[in-house]
């Protein structure tokens, strides 16, 4: 892939010169050679601190919620999978559509910080590609105000839900025992539904502490209230950009049961991929039929 | 020096876990790098450099209760909590984290506030330090008054020579360890290793008079933006201290008073009860942590809040890099 800081750079620059938006937000490079972090700009001379290298992995797409209600317009660049978390806060009528500049970008895959410490590499060829991009069914933008870069193939490697079967081969007592080692470990640090684009409510249940609706206290039983009540919420409305996840300090796969999420409605109601066409019916746990098999309905 | 041989290791664990001392050493535990308590049969992490999870739990616990209490007859009886005084050893904690310690130390201490439950905790804690020879990329500490290979406060300091351990008695406590574990001490021909080099260095001197005079700089502007305000950076941090106090109602009429970590990069952390937040944004908020650990910390207590472990840099999943701002702030002129 061609390097398309330039075109970036010229683009942004043109964009906050003319007016057409008050601020861009894309990726810089860190004091690290393995971090690409976001950066946000509002004037035309700091344009050139623009990067898109290999881990230039973040989505942006939620830092749109922040300046919800200010009446600015943003100019953002967007990856496939960014993208699609784009179509989720638009759906979700979280912004206007005009209220955003969007700058599509193709990707071939990034890489993880993380990974890139724990390989003990010292320069990016070494890290291996991020768990994320390795299922990536769209890596092409799906939606856009204009589009730098030629369009790349999806090469998502196997089954998207092999984790997913691995579990469910599991009887209950394995997949009790799993499941509670893991959401054991969380930290109840919140930044899985801080970076994901479906947890885009102004105010979380969770951060509500007259009634305290979840304890602050960190046990097994309250970490699982969290978890279950995050994935559920986020049914049907998780774009899979597999951001919390990434995001997590202590490993837990929270993709593991998104994704299982994912199957179940796509056998129940599908084949359903979020947040990839702006304009079609709510998603499916978000609307209703009068046909509906369940009678209650 | 004296040295142990490695060979010997888990039998000098096993010494000084006998006797009911609750032994807590660097392990790997679901994915995890974190002090836990050693049995016989563990593996321990101790050459994997620091840890995910700072050793604080030990001596701060996530949770903790503060105390119970039950009504009856229009009575309301409070029982207060007594921390556990169990003995513990905390082996192969690294320079930088035993710095945290002392700033932990500061906080629950002095100035005429003593936290009971820390200082029970803390007096029956005895500190293993473990030298750094070859620092992480995310280390720091060098750049904040650190010393990676030797560690101010510990009991007893142990340095990897290759075929051995060398160690050194710091304090009486020290002392009277190294005692137990007489037998399997040799003289050992290492001599105290010298330090790695540095791949992140930064000059923060003066750093706290400098910040003082910077809270309304537009540098916080520059720097809140991206930052998620999730708990990740206070949670993984071995100085981040902040508490907060819950109830939980076990029956109608009683139960306990807790206390639980807290994060000021949470937006409800500083919520008022009237609903004021004099935090509104994530500027506010990101500017108090930063001004916490290298301003007032220091104008307080004479030490920053920060001893450079790199956890922080390590695990921000938007890289913010307390380095770079340490940085930037050096570069700042003030008098335009
Ligand atoms: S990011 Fe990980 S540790 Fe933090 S709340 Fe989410 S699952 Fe728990
Ligand atoms: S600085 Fe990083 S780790 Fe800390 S709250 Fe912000 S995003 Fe989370
Ligand atoms: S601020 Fe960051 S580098 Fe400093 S002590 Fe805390 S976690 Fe470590
Ligand atoms: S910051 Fe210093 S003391 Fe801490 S682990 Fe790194 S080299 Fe060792």
């Amino acid at each position: 892939m061609s390097d398309p800081s330039g075109e970036m750079r010229e683009l942004a620059k043109k964009l906050l010169e003319n007016g057409e938006v008050d601020r861009i937000i894309g990726w810089e490079k860190g004091n690290l050679w393995y971090q690409s972090p976001p950066l946000f700009i509002t004037r035309a001379e700091e344009t050139d601190r623009l990067v898109f290298d290999d881990f230039a992995i973040n989505s942006l797409v939620t830092y749109l919620l922040d300046e919800r209600d200010s009446g600015k317009k943003t100019g953002i660049f967007v990856k496939g999978c960014d993208s699609r978390g784009l179509v989720r806060i638009l759906q979700d009528k979280q912004i206007a559509r005009e209220s955003v500049y969007v700058i599509g970008l193709p990707c071939s895959g990034k890489k993880d910080p993380r990974q890139a410490l724990s390989s003990g590499a010292s320069e990016s060829s070494q890290v291996p590609p991020a768990a994320k991009c390795e299922e990536c069914l769209y890596p092409n933008p799906v939606i856009y105000d204009v589009i730098i870069g030629e369009a790349v193939e999806a090469k998502a490697k196997g089954d998207r839900f092999a984790a997913v079967k691995e579990i469910e081969a599991k009887t209950a007592d394995e997949k009790y025992a799993y499941w509670t080692s893991q959401y054991s470990k969380c930290l109840r640090c919140l930044a899985c539904r801080n970076v994901c684009p479906a947890c885009n409510c102004r105010e979380c249940a969770f951060d509500i502490s007259k009634p305290r609706i979840l304890a602050k206290e960190n046990n097994l039983s309250h970490n699982m209230v969290y978890h279950l009540t995050r994935a559920f919420h986020a049914a049907g409305r998780c774009v899979e950009c597999g951001e919390c996840e990434r995001v997590c300090p202590m490993g837990i796969p929270i993709m593991q049961l998104n994704k299982k999420i994912i199957k179940e409605i796509n056998d129940l109601f599908g084949p359903y991929e979020a947040g990839v066409k702006l304009d079609e019916t709510p998603p499916p746990l978000g609307t209703y039929q009068t046909s509906d098999p369940e009678e209650f309905m | 020096m004296q040295g142990i041989a490695k060979q010997d290791l888990n039998k000098v664990l096993e010494t000084l876990s006998g006797g009911g001392a609750a032994l807590l050493v660097p392990m790997e535990i679901d994915g995890v790098t974190r002090f836990a308590r050693w049995e016989q049969g563990a593996k321990t992490a101790l050459g994997a450099g620091n840890t995910l999870l700072p050793p604080k739990e030990a001596l701060f616990p996530q949770n903790e209760k503060v105390f119970n209490y039950e009504m009856s007859n229009e009575e309301a009886k409070i029982v207060p909590s007594a921390a556990a005084a169990e003995e513990t050893i905390i082996l192969g904690i690294r320079p930088c984290d035993v710095r945290a310690i002392q700033a932990l130390d500061n906080v629950f201490l002095t100035k005429d506030y003593v936290d009971e439950l820390y200082k029970t905790r803390r007096r029956h804690t005895l500190l293993i330090a473990l030298g750094c020879t070859q620092p992480a990329p995310t280390c720091f500490c060098s750049s904040v008054g650190g010393d990676p290979l030797q560690a101010e406060g510990a009991d007893i300091m142990l340095w990897d020579l290759g075929e051995t351990y060398g160690l050194e008695a710091l304090s009486d406590k020290g002392k009277d360890l190294l005692k137990k574990i007489d037998k399997f001490m040799s003289k050992s021909r290492g001599k105290k290793p010298a330090a790695g080099k540095f791949s992140l260095e930064v000059d923060s001197r003066g750093i706290a008079e400098k910040l003082h005079n910077m809270f309304e700089d537009p540098i916080w502007d520059r720097w809140y933006q991206k930052c998620l305000g999730c708990g990740i950076c206070t949670f993984i941090c071995p100085t981040c201290h902040c508490f907060d106090m819950q109830e939980k109602h076990t029956g109608q009429w009683d139960g306990y008073r807790y206390r639980c970590w807290d994060s000021c990069m949470f937006q409800e952390y500083s919520l008022m009860a009237g609903g004021h937040n004099p935090r509104p944004t994530k500027k506010e908020r990101l500017r108090n942590r930063f001004l916490h650990k290298l301003c007032f910390f220091q104008e307080r207590y004479g030490m920053l809040l920060c001893t450079g472990c790199g956890r922080c840099v390590r695990e921000c999943p938007v890289g913010m890099d307390i380095t770079k701002f340490i940085k930037e702030v050096s570069e700042v002129s003030l008098n335009e």
